[in-house]
């Protein structure tokens, strides 16, 4: 009896405990019980770390700005927001930090049910145009115009990305593109010049003398593939342009089945099957930072982090050609969402002004890697010197020009990167035949395609 | 005296048993067997934790350190506010626990010592609750908490899922295979149901208890999804999101810093487990012996 | 009289938690099976209704047939195995060993551990190249199959990583189930002359079974649930090989934005859930032995 008694007491000492927190758990609505992003400025100094003493005017317009960076681009994208904070006195940003780019658009799309909405949202290449179609984000060249920014520095081919009829909704930040990467090392091995392939002939002359055997094993590849979970469909993109192909046209018609987009599709599968130089992977960075593959075509985001992790002398080129060049961009924008306050869209809109000016887009290229999405950021002072000590970033900038916007079929079509790159997995893995695969995707692609093209008449007309 | 009882329960248990020595020692080999198995890709984590990022992504594996370096846990405890994470963790977990505990007791209570018309259906009800993907409550559940007015506040991230259906299921199970005399007889002492409740089979199913509070804590100390879409500030999120922080959302992955960074999510837990352990495997002996 | 009052004691201890489920978990079962006959993208302002049409595509789709199979073979092999292998371990880690309060931290570290944690760990392990498992086959002079990256031997891989991650939770409540047998139990067989293999099978079994019961139940209705670590690990693939009907219902809902075929596999989830459930109820809890 005395250790039931024991019990009790213990019993009731946690029923208090559990009591307490269930009243911490109420203090903390009463004072939130108002907060919506929208319109309390919820301590941006603790949320971002900065000590941003701003001197809290009548005047002052707090506007909250969602987005997807983190680890070393997320203190990046923070270090800018408070030298926003911190270069006036009118506006105060804060920067939330909402996952991954698919969270921060899952959340946003919740957000808009609920009616709890950022100021100022970032949307990557995939995301955006479901938001326009939506009308849940702003047209901004009126905002542009009040805020006094001219789109004409800009980089068009990044620019264009975001504009419909005319209009611009969409705009540069965190942009990227495919490169060639090379270990110099492995290169140096095998007798090659010290460059990335002109072609892909040209590479698969030089792939046979990269590779290393073990009986049937591929210990080393020539060059590595990542799989349809690491965007393949992004890398297979400029590939088909190479070879005259594409996913589809403007207009959502699909051309996976187009003679030259299956070329490309067979190239892929022989370089893995028949040719045996590249080997499909789930973590490409992975394969060639350990030297278990000599090339790879992946993102300009990942050549500071390859550069700093690697063993070996990374080189970098632009993208093999074959029928033509071919590179596709990449990336992430920012955009304004609707249902917002003017005064709120038009300080939303300042500080997109200040992040993509000439000067702070060349801070960005030069913390993160991403791409200067100004054209006269390329000629400041801090740039050009920069090049010059980092040759290889360099020639990922000289790249850009020569890009091209991406299908539709990959960006504009939900779930399109996947229905493709799962496609490229049936082709390179099973081995299936790449003209009936496509014939699969193609007819996929083109019924996913059909709610879209239903709003987007309805919004465009 | 309890306690010296338990000793000397489980002293006798053990000499009685006159373990043969053969099977002492296959039990050590299988015990080992087992750590090295299970345990193998547990130190791979911890040790990543010690290595610089390029280590970790060269191939073949190091399997240890090459060159150990501390630098990762500075830079990892710095790259967001951990402190702050630590204490949201700690209300969240602590707050959703207590709800789990007590509504699980209390339900398990009702299902298997009180007479109810259909008890089997409220069963069925309760466990339905189980199968029911998260997924599909997200939405719904942001609408309903931002009606409610608690988007970004601790009742936003605890009471969505405060209540409990496994919980209930396992206590219920434990209830059921009390000794049922035990129970008929301080019923025939005049006991209430809520004296039964709090001083028999509380006690008597302890080590259920524990283990239910045990596996309702992991599941509140390491839920991501629901935490970062209901909250929207840095000072109301916790460690799970940290981690998430800590990965760069494009290019390489910083595995060194994340490795540590999720070493500050696992070792309270482990602790934890530790200390609680002995209440599940051991702590029963004596009550269950004493009846 | 007494009846009535047993009744609303009931209803007062199970109210709280069935009012939560209610709000944060009915509501929203409720809510998508509405949303599988509409035709939505979460973000249009209106829905139409579409009647049969969502449940059409989805089970005139070839994949979604796989799917259920991949979702049948990964449920069965990960409950067969988590259940076997977590008792025999339980057992061990029963034994008077020394050392065994460490081992059992060991085992259940992986359930503390993050699911992107996880995955890279193994994904070093399944490297058909550089791998630990190469490594090991190699002794025996074999070479290790592509695992994550052949289609054969993804749902396998995907398995073992499960089992392995969730042993853990299978040996604490089996452990915990242990402790509720009551040693005179044994005592008694003792007496009665039983051997070790007579008093496993006539009360180690059978006391164990309402906890066997449970683990069962949930853990069918876990792994039926299970995403974190395909996605992590395979995302689905390759091509189709590790797509399950919660990573399909996550596919369509998440990424492609569909809510009314996303809702359609919501309910066929659940409808196979509650069904497989209802089953056990009826036909092994009979097998159960409470006091």
């Amino acid at each position: 009896m005395d250790q039931l008694k024991l019990t009790r007491r213990q019993m009731l000492r946690m029923m208090l405990a559990g009591g307490s927190v269930a009243a911490l758990a109420a203090c903390g609505t009463a004072p939130a019980a108002t907060t919506t992003p929208t319109d309390e400025p919820a301590a941006p100094a603790a949320a971002t770390g900065a000590p941003a003493q701003v001197s809290q005017t009548g005047s002052t317009v707090t506007i909250t700005y969602w987005g997807s960076f983190s680890g070393n681009l997320g203190e990046a994208e923070q270090a800018m927001v408070q030298r926003f904070n911190e270069s006036q006195n009118d506006i105060v940003v804060d920067y939330q930090f909402q996952g991954s780019y698919e969270e921060t658009a899952q959340k946003y799309t919740a957000g808009l049910q609920a009616n709890t909405i950022p100021d100022l949202i970032l949307l990557s290449d995939v995301w955006w145009f479901g938001f326009y179609v939506a009308g849940a984000i702003s047209e901004l060249d009126g905002l542009a115009q009040q805020a006094g920014l001219d789109f004409s520095d800009y980089e068009p081919v990044l620019l264009n990305e975001g504009n419909r009829q005319g209009k611009q909704f969409w705009i540069p930040f965190a942009r990227s593109t495919p490169l060639f990467y090379y270990n110099k090392d492995l290169w140096a091995e095998a007798g090659l010049p010290d460059r990335a392939p002109e072609t892909w002939a040209e590479f698969g002359e030089w792939a046979p003398q990269l590779i290393q055997r073990e009986g049937n094993t591929l210990r080393r590849s020539a060059f590595v593939h990542p799989d349809g979970a690491s965007y393949i469909a992004w890398l297979f993109q400029g590939v088909t342009w190479q070879h005259g192909g594409k996913y589809s046209n403007d207009d959502f018609t699909m051309t996976m089945t187009d003679p030259n987009t299956i070329r490309a599709a067979q190239f892929y599968q022989d370089t893995v099957r028949d040719l045996g130089w590249a080997t499909l992977g789930q973590d490409i960075n992975r394969d060639f930072l350990g030297g278990a593959a000599a090339a790879m075509m992946a993102s300009t985001g990942s050549l500071a982090g390859l550069t700093t992790n690697a063993t070996f002398p990374v080189g970098v080129g632009f993208l093999p050609k074959e029928a033509n060049f071919g590179c596709c961009t990449g990336g992430a924008g920012l955009a304004i969402p609707n249902g917002i306050p003017d005064e709120k869209k038009l300080a939303a809109m300042t500080y997109l002004a200040f992040a993509t000016n000439p000067e702070q887009a060349g801070i960005w290229a030069r913390n993160t890697g991403y791409m200067p999405v100004r054209i006269s950021t390329k000629q400041t002072p801090d740039m050009v010197a920069f090049f010059e000590e980092n040759p290889n970033f360099k020639t990922a900038v000289d790249q850009l020009p020569l890009t091209r916007a991406q299908d539709a079929a990959r960006v504009f079509v939900r779930n399109g990167d996947q229905i493709i790159g799962k496609g490229l997995e049936r082709i390179i893995v099973n081995g299936e035949v790449p003209s009936t695969v496509f014939a699969d995707i193609d007819a996929e692609l083109t019924k996913a395609a059909q709610p879209i093209l239903e709003d987007l008449r309805e919004v465009e007309g | 005296m309890a306690l010296s009882e338990e000793i000397t329960l489980t002293r006798t248990l053990e000499t009685s048993w006159r373990t043969p020595r053969l099977w002492r020692f296959a039990g050590y080999l299988a015990m080992l067997a087992t750590v090295i198995v299970i345990g193998l890709p547990v130190y791979w984590t911890v040790s990543a934790a010690f290595k610089t990022t390029g280590e970790i992504y060269r191939i073949p594996v190091t399997w240890f350190p090459a060159e150990p370096t501390l630098a990762n846990f500075p830079q990892a405890w710095n790259a967001a506010p951990f402190e702050r994470y630590y204490l949201n963790s700690f209300i969240t977990t602590l707050g959703g626990m207590a709800a789990e505990v007590t509504l699980a007791i209390m339900s398990a209570y009702a299902l298997a010592f009180l007479r109810f018309p259909r008890k089997q259906l409220v069963f069925l009800l309760l466990l339905a609750a189980l199968m029911i993907p998260v997924e599909i409550t997200i939405v719904p559940n942001y609408l309903t908490v931002a009606r409610l007015g608690w988007i970004n506040t601790y009742a936003g991230i605890i009471i969505p899922g405060a209540a409990i259906a496994y919980g209930t299921f396992l206590l219920r199970q434990a209830f059921l295979s009390l000794p049922y005399e035990v129970i008929e007889a301080a019923r025939v002492d005049g006991a209430g149901h809520l004296r039964i409740m709090f001083n028999v089979v509380m006690p008597m199913a302890q080590p259920a208890i524990v283990t239910m509070a045990l596996l309702s804590m992991v599941a509140k100390w390491n839920d991501f999804l629901w935490p970062l879409i209901v909250t929207n500030t840095t000072n109301m999120r916790t460690l799970p999101i940290g981690i998430f922080w800590l990965r760069n959302s494009e290019g390489l992955i910083n595995w060194g810093v994340i490795m540590a960074g999720s070493l500050f999510l696992i070792i309270p837990v482990l602790i934890v487990f530790l200390m609680v352990q002995r209440y599940i495997v051991d702590g029963i002996a004596a009550g269950a012996v004493k009846g | 009289m007494r009846e009535r009052r047993e009744w609303l004691l009931f209803a007062l201890l199970i109210g709280p938690n069935l009012f939560l489920f209610g709000v944060f978990t009915y509501w929203p079962l409720l809510y998508n099976f509405y949303l599988s006959f509409v035709s939505w993208n979460f973000l249009r302002p209106r829905k139409r209704f579409v009647w049969f049409e969502n449940y059409l595509d989805v089970f005139s789709q070839p994949q979604f047939w796989t799917i259920v199979w991949n979702t049948v073979i990964f449920a069965l092999f990960s409950v067969g195995l988590t259940l076997l292998i977590g008792l025999a371990l339980a057992l061990l880690l029963n034994q008077p060993l020394r050392y065994r309060n460490g081992a059992r931290a060991v085992l259940f570290s992986p359930v503390i551990m993050s699911g992107a944690v996880v995955a890279v760990v193994w994904s070093y392990i399944f490297d058909p190249r550089y791998g630990l498992i190469d490594q090991l086959l190699g002794l025996i002079g074999l070479n290790s199959p592509n695992w994550l990256g052949d289609p054969a031997w993804a749902m396998p891989a995907v398995i073992m990583v499960y089992v392995w991650k969730n042993l853990g939770y299978a040996v604490v409540i089996y452990l915990a189930g242990l402790q509720g047998i009551p040693r005179e139990l044994y005592d008694a067989a003792r007496v009665d002359g039983a051997g070790p293999w007579d008093r496993f099978w006539h009360v180690t079994l059978p006391g164990l079974s309402p906890v066997a019961f449970f683990l069962s139940v949930t853990s069918i209705l876990a792994t039926f649930q299970a995403f974190d670590i395909i996605k992590v690990l395979t995302n689905g693939g390759p091509v189709i090989a590790t797509t399950t009907l919660i990573f399909h219902l996550y596919d369509l809902g998440f990424v492609s934005y569909n809510a009314g075929e996303a809702g359609v596999i919501a309910i066929v989830l659940f409808a196979i859930m509650l069904i497989l459930t209802i089953i056990q109820l009826r036909y092994l809890e009979q097998r159960v032995a409470y006091s």
